[in-house]
């Protein structure tokens, strides 16, 4: 279990973290989601004792990170692939690592094994791709089978059999009954993966939520319609007590009535429809909404109305 | 992924010498692993035996020394030494600390250990290990090259002489001492460049900069530093003026124990 109490963290008059208050339970894939530079990093960075708070306590396991000793068999952390010496092997890597914290070495080739690396566990890190890299730092994570797990966008610039193999261990270590903490700005990903959601904006909380219900609070569900004659349907629906609203293309989006109320609404009155398409609120959507409205360094980025997925 | 299982955390907490050993395995594994670091040692010792042996056949060729001055038969050993070694060695020094910076591998290794002055401590207690073998090693090689050269010409210095155990070995210990202190500036500093800089600026150029004082000035200044300190711990006949050869050695441990210090205040201080 991960807790943040009134977390907060400046860097001069720059508030990265703003008194954020938040659990994250065992047994879950718990996505941490935020624009860039919303302050994701800058919380696991001082969950993991390396950035100290300007006030407000972080605490995994009930303790301190600076507390645990040995915490690599507590708390196993992703922050950047990239974070290694190039002349090093992957087997020395985790094998210092290992060392460091009382780990047999046998659990490392057993960590090599299980991210795929065995094979390449003698070469120099120099001549990895990212995606090597990557599932390095998962065997990194995993070397001391510690019951906290965080990872700092783990997914960036993996190709489509990397992404889903992170998936799968994501859920697998969550299966296991531990506390899993995701950061990422790809809703899409996190939709697929997370089973609860924290979304922070500028450092503040703005979601904490099972997935399923974030998307259903926080995001409209409507239907676009096209119509050549717009302007007349658009009197009918609102007759109907429909809630319309005309699109930047001159399609309709219509809350209040489902689809087939609209096309039957339609026919009686015998106006063409030409496209009829019932918009399911997104993780996007919901993510795009909430960010949008509660920063303003959201509004100064995506001037207007977002785009919507669909 | 299917085998991994949450560890009971019913483990008795390791002793501290437990840690303090983990923490040295840690390091020692790190240093050992990077085939630079030996192909850089080794290429220091190339080239300090190569400039010992052209120092001693000129020593051996020209007339005999004035009496009394810095250069004797003995401290002629070492100043091949001094500088091929002490100089990449030292880099390879501030290079514990700032490649770990530079790369962000720091996180890692303070995830890992978050007492950082434990990291600090076990860099070091690994650093000022491979240091003094190195050192004595190439300490002692110098000696016994240079003085088989020199004794051909009946100039040779013996180790069976008062002293000169003690002065070799004191040769030996300055390696480490100069590595110490460019591990702590490489913590302070974190950037390469000038981690570097200022290891060379410590070791040699404050020296440098007395030489070129007026005398009193010189050795009073200049006595402090750590050259002028190593001239005289491995000198049979310290000069007058600096400090004598048991101070000039506690010149040489403050340096680097400043350093360490140094980095061990600032070093928790900072986020990494």
């Amino acid at each position: 279990m991960i807790e943040l109490n009134r977390l907060t963290k400046r860097f001069g008059p720059v508030t990265a973290v703003d008194d954020l208050t938040v659990t994250v339970r065992p047994g879950r894939v718990t996505g941490f989601l935020g624009p860039n530079g919303a302050g994701k990093t800058t919380t696991m960075r001082i969950i993991l004792g390396l950035a100290a708070p300007t006030s407000g306590t972080a605490l995994v396991g009930g303790r301190r990170y600076q507390q645990i000793i040995r915490p690599l068999r507590q708390v196993g952390s992703l922050l950047d692939a990239t974070a290694m010496h190039g002349g090093r092997t992957a087997y020395d890597h985790l094998l210092s690592l290992a060392l460091s914290n009382g780990i047999p070495r046998s659990r490392v080739t057993q960590v090599l094994e299980l991210t795929g690396l065995g094979h390449v566990a003698a070469k120099r890190v120099r001549g990895y791709s990212l995606g090597m890299k990557q599932r390095l730092g998962i065997a990194v994570a995993l070397l001391g089978e510690p019951p906290v797990l965080m990872f700092d966008e783990p997914v960036n610039g993996l190709d489509p059999d990397g992404v889903r193999w992170i998936r799968e261990v994501l859920r697998q270590l969550a299966a296991d009954g531990r506390t899993v903490l995701v950061s990422s700005h790809l809703m899409s990903e996190m939709a697929l993966t997370a089973d609860h959601l924290i979304v922070i904006g500028r450092g503040r909380l703005l979601a904490d939520a099972p997935t399923d219900s974030f998307t259903k609070s926080s995001a409209r569900a409507d239907v676009l319609v096209r119509a050549p004659r717009a302007g007349e349907l658009a009197a009918l629906l609102a007759a109907r007590g429909a809630a319309v609203t005309v699109e930047d293309d001159g399609a309709l989006a219509v809350t209040g009535l489902d689809a087939p109320a609209i096309a039957d609404l339609a026919a009686a009155h015998g106006v063409a429809v030409h496209e009829l398409t019932p918009r399911r609120p997104s993780l996007e959507q919901a993510y795009l909404d909430l960010t949008a409205t509660s920063t303003d360094y959201r509004a100064a980025t995506l001037a207007g109305k977002p785009q919507a997925g669909r | 992924m299917t085998t991994v299982r949450i560890r009971a955390d019913g483990e008795p907490v390791p002793s501290l010498a437990a840690r303090a050993r983990d923490v040295i395995a840690f390091e020692w594994t790190k240093l050992r692993s990077v085939r630079s670091n030996y192909v850089t040692v080794l290429i220091a010792a190339v080239a300090t035996i190569g400039t010992t042996l052209i120092v001693a056949h000129a020593l051996a060729s020209t007339p005999a020394l004035p009496p009394g001055g810095p250069v004797t038969a003995l401290t002629a050993s070492f100043l091949g030494y001094a500088e091929y070694a002490v100089l990449p060695v030292s880099v390879l020094a501030v290079l514990q600390f700032t490649s770990e910076y530079t790369t962000g591998l720091i996180r890692t290794t303070f995830a890992a250990v978050p007492r950082r002055r434990a990291v600090l401590a076990g860099k070091a207690a690994v650093c000022a290990a491979a240091a003094l073998i190195v050192g004595e090693v190439l300490a002692f090689t110098c000696f016994f090259l240079t003085q088989a050269i020199l004794s051909g010409r009946h100039r040779g210095v013996s180790l069976a002489s008062p002293g000169v155990p003690g002065a070799v070995l004191a040769a030996g210990f300055v390696l480490c001492a100069c590595t110490l202190t460019a591990l702590g500036l490489g913590a302070i500093i974190r950037h390469t460049a000038g981690a570097i800089a200022a290891t060379i600026a410590a070791i040699y150029l404050v020296a440098a900069l007395c030489l070129a004082l007026p005398s009193p000035w010189k050795e009073d200044i200049g006595r402090f530093t750590m050259p002028f300190a190593a001239t005289q711990v491995v000198a049979l006949h310290p000069q007058a003026g600096l400090l004598p050869p048991a101070a000039s050695m506690l010149v040489l441990i403050a340096w680097p124990a400043v350093a360490l210090l140094a980095a061990g205040t600032v070093i928790t201080r900072r986020d990494a």
